[in-house]
């Protein structure tokens, strides 16, 4: 009894080793009056950050001083921005492409240029445009949203319409909604991939290779990241209307299998419900580890959970593919804690994450929060986390932050894997299909003890195998695994 | 972002579109007045409006689409002998219903279906119009309406006057900051393309507003007493339009307005807007002729005024513009005959009045 006693004692003081030892979150006070439905972060190369809001405003805020100036208004729905200079600002709202500019240098936007409005509007509220993002060369990429059949269409639209593109669940009866859209450096707006639904996330990875996000729903058994390529097809049906060469058909007319063999199909897939309902923008972490260990990877947001998405990025004969990891879930101290809604993310130069939260008429929040890497009592201290997850002919090798304790490390019953497929179909989402468990069949660990190398008795590709890790711990049961669901897409074997 | 569940909404909309009767009666007071001014009803009411004319003239009553009394009125006036066969109602597509010309002490009756909105009701005997008139609003959310004294909808010509007075500042204006005239909102309007920018007007009571089609590059239609309520827009996810506030007075219901050389017209390209002292000056390209366009409100009365910047080009161009009941149009170069004003050959800048 005493003994119990003394060891729920000691538990209960026992530190527990959270990410909120490594990360802080804190919330930034917006300007009263302010309904801060985010659509749109960057950094301004002087440091301050730019903001866009639902309701049209273009705001600048100074960390320094916490102080919040207005650099342009009147926008309609604006889902992103990105910083050219400290007095110009490129957005992207609903009918355009626009280039804001100070051009007399007192702090406010005089003209709104309109790169490019080379793309329909039905008028229907789900044909989002999100963007801008821009590559080395100078390209400036946006994604268009398909529209929805919870609304209509206005009777005057813009662009050609076309009724066979206006079937279905989510629909393009305009041009180049559910597209991937490339506006060249001498202002030429080219259709660039096609086949998405709500693709409301989009960057670049270390490499500079295109990545967009695309949410469940009607042929998306599950949320998703693709790594897009010009001219490819991603597989939602209604944008093919608007393919050069395409026959005058619905999409929709065309099977299953068809459509499934002109499809490229997703890098990572966010099993729902364990990883995303609603993934948002992507996000390289560029700041050289003052954002901690994750230098050079991805991270997603997440509408309906607190917690963000971490990319584990692998090659198989040339062709991306990957895990998934949920990042600062649940986190939060100090009685602030991450919010739901993060529909943008941006890195300031101090390396800290600003998130942009919204809700926009669906779950979510409203707000800016931002995370900070504060490396716990030394300043450098890292959490214990799952760096990479590689596949091998014969099964994965997982490396992690820290070197692990041997116990745990080396049971196999650590190791807890179940796989399966979501279908693409017509319907809406779609369950987990063909579960099954999958044995790991050898464990090794490797000299500096970082490197776990699992076999499985089956691998097969086009399937996600899910890994539920055990308590695995570092530095004598001091510090405790952060994550212990991880996702990775098998869509090619590797060959010995 | 955006899964969903439509489940909800379908039972609201089925809900919704289910009609119902309602009747009601009005009356004349004297000093050409409805004895009602506001009838509120629910969203797809069919209407009986039983009009029992207790005044010693005249009147009929005209129940019109939202924002349209203005126009509606001016028409009417403009059928001048014309006016008495057809009760002084103009044919127009504004017009929803009307009674006949109802003599005193007699009743006549119309029959109307509301969706949801603000539809003026009003007499369009020749000056009655300006005076005699009310709202019916059909709203599942009555208690959202502003109070009698504070709505525009209704006449009273001592809270016109106070107008600008009134407003507290940033109180409303739906930002951190208080709305400030001239102001642009890119956002969804009725009668409009998608890509459409509502800009309100310093002025008098309320001030003027238009709205400027960025997909068609051309103007669209003008008002007066007031700007944009956002509040439907801006809630949920977007699909519902900016109201206009205040009394539409003109529309441009012609063909594309500008003709520029002899051969195809290509579409007009949208170039984006600058602004100077908050005044938007579009741009946009036509046959390859690139037209600034900047519209300030007339210095008294209603109206505007259109100034007109053109890059140089050898080609011919006219300015079509198609006469209108109320409507004045005057150039600074040229005149409009048969509803085209020919631009001298190197014209570089003009203007167009508008006066209502």
């Amino acid at each position: 009894m005493l003994a119990s006693l003394l060891l729920s004692a000691f538990l209960l003081v026992a530190p527990a080793d959270t990410i909120s030892d490594y990360y802080e979150v804190e919330t930034i006070d917006t300007p009263p009056g302010l309904v801060a439905e985010t659509g749109g972060l960057g950094f301004l190369p002087d440091g301050r950050l730019a903001a866009c809001f639902h309701r049209g405003e273009v705001m600048l805020y100074t960390p320094k001083t916490k102080t919040w100036k207005l650099f342009a208004e009147g926008l309609h729905d604006p889902l992103g921005v990105i910083a050219v200079n400290n007095r110009q600002l490129i957005v992207v709202q609903r009918p355009e492409l626009t280039r804001l500019t100070d051009t007399d240098g007192d702090g406010v936007a005089d003209t709104y240029e309109t790169l490019t409005d080379k793309y329909g509007l039905s008028g229907n509220y789900h044909e989002f445009a999100f963007g801008p993002v821009r590559d080395a060369k100078g390209n400036i990429y946006v994604s268009l949203n398909t529209a929805s059949n919870g609304a209509g269409v206005r009777d005057e639209v813009r662009g050609q319409y076309d009724a066979l593109g206006r079937q279905g669940r989510m629909y393009a009866c305009v041009p180049y909604r559910g597209w991937v859209m490339q506006l060249t450096p001498d202002g030429q707006l080219k259709p660039f991939a096609s086949g998405f639904r709500s693709p409301n996330g989009i960057g670049f990875d270390a490499q500079g290779r295109l990545f967009v996000t695309d949410n469940q729903g009607d042929w998306l058994g599950t949320s998703k990241l693709y790594h897009v390529e010009a001219g490819k097809f991603y597989g939602h049906p209604a944008s093919l209307v608007w393919r050069d060469g395409f026959p005058d058909i619905d999409p929709l007319t065309l099977s299953v299998k068809t459509l499934d063999s002109m499809r490229t199909v997703e890098s990572v897939a966010f099993p729902h419900e364990s990883m995303a309902h609603s993934p948002t923008q992507i996000v390289l972490d560029n700041t050289g580890g003052k954002f901690g260990p994750f230098t050079d990877q991805l991270f997603v947001g997440e509408m309906d959970f607190p917690h963000l998405l971490r990319i584990l990025p692998d090659e198989v004969d040339g062709q991306l593919q990957g895990a998934c990891i949920r990042f600062f879930d649940q986190g939060g101290s100090h009685g602030v804690r991450l919010r739901i809604g993060t529909n943008r993310l941006a890195f300031a130069p101090d390396g800290s994450l600003y998130l942009g939260q919204t809700d926009h008429g669906w779950l979510g929040s409203r707000g800016i929060q931002r995370i900070r890497y504060t490396g716990g009592s030394t300043g450098k201290d890292i959490p214990l986390d799952l760096m990479h997850m590689k596949l091998t002919p014969t099964g994965f090798t997982l490396t992690f932050t820290q070197p692990l304790d041997d116990s745990t490390a080396r049971a196999i019953a650590t190791y807890r894997f179940r796989s399966y497929y979501y279908e693409y179909h017509q319907a809406y989402g779609s369950p987990q299909m063909d579960v099954r468990s999958v044995p790991v069949t050898a464990v090794s660990l490797s000299n500096d003890r970082k490197t776990v190398t699992l076999s499985l008795a089956d691998l097969k590709p086009g399937r996600i195998y899910e890994l539920t890790l055990g308590d695995l711990q570092a530095n004598s049961g001091q510090k405790k695994l952060m994550n212990h669901l991880v996702c990775y897409t098998v869509n090619k074997l590797k060959s010995n | 972002m955006y899964t969903f569940l439509l489940a909800g909404l379908v039972l609201l909309t089925q809900t919704a579109q289910a009609q119902r009767d309602t009747t009601i009666t009005v009356t004349t007071t004297d000093a050409l007045q409805f004895d009602q001014k506001r009838l509120v009803v629910r969203p797809n009411t069919r209407l009986k409006l039983i009009f029992q004319n207790k005044d010693d003239m005249a009147h009929n009553l005209v129940v019109t689409r939202p924002n349209s009394r203005l126009r509606v009125v001016e028409f009417a006036l403009a059928l001048g002998p014309k006016g008495p066969e057809q009760h002084h109602v103009p044919k127009m597509a504004e017009v929803l219903a009307h009674t006949q010309s109802v003599e005193p002490g007699t009743t006549d009756s119309l029959v109307v279906s509301l969706t949801e909105g603000a539809f003026p009701f009003v007499c369009t005997y020749p000056g009655h119009g300006s005076i005699m008139y009310g709202v019916i609003y059909a709203t599942n959310e009555p208690k959202r309406l502003p109070p009698p004294d504070q709505d525009v909808n209704l006449p009273n010509p001592g809270r016109l006057a106070d107008t600008g007075h009134t407003h507290h500042p940033s109180a409303g204006s739906g930002h951190p900051y208080p709305l400030k005239l001239p102001a642009v909102y890119r956002t969804f309007m009725p009668d409009c393309g998608p890509a459409a920018i509502a800009v309100g007007l310093p002025g008098p009571e309320g001030g003027q507003s238009y709205v400027f089609d960025a997909g068609q590059c051309r103007l669209r239609y003008a008002w007066s007493g007031g700007f944009v309520d956002n509040t439907d827009q801006w809630e949920g996810k977007g699909q519902r339009l900016t109201k206009i506030v205040g009394e539409i007075y003109y529309r441009d219901t012609g063909s594309f307005p500008w003709r520029i050389g002899l051969g195809n017209q290509q579409p007009p390209q949208f170039k984006g807007y600058r602004l100077v002292n908050r005044y938007p000056e579009f741009q946009y390209i036509v046959n390859g002729v690139t037209i600034y366009e900047r519209i300030r409100p007339l210095p008294t009365g209603r109206g505007l005024i259109r100034s007109f910047t053109l890059s140089p080009t050898r080609e011919t161009i006219s300015f079509l513009a198609a006469g209108q009941p109320g409507i004045r149009l005057k150039s600074s170069i040229g005149q409009f005959r048969d509803g085209e004003l020919r631009l001298p050959a190197g014209t570089k800048q003009f203007t167009i009045t508008l006066s209502n």
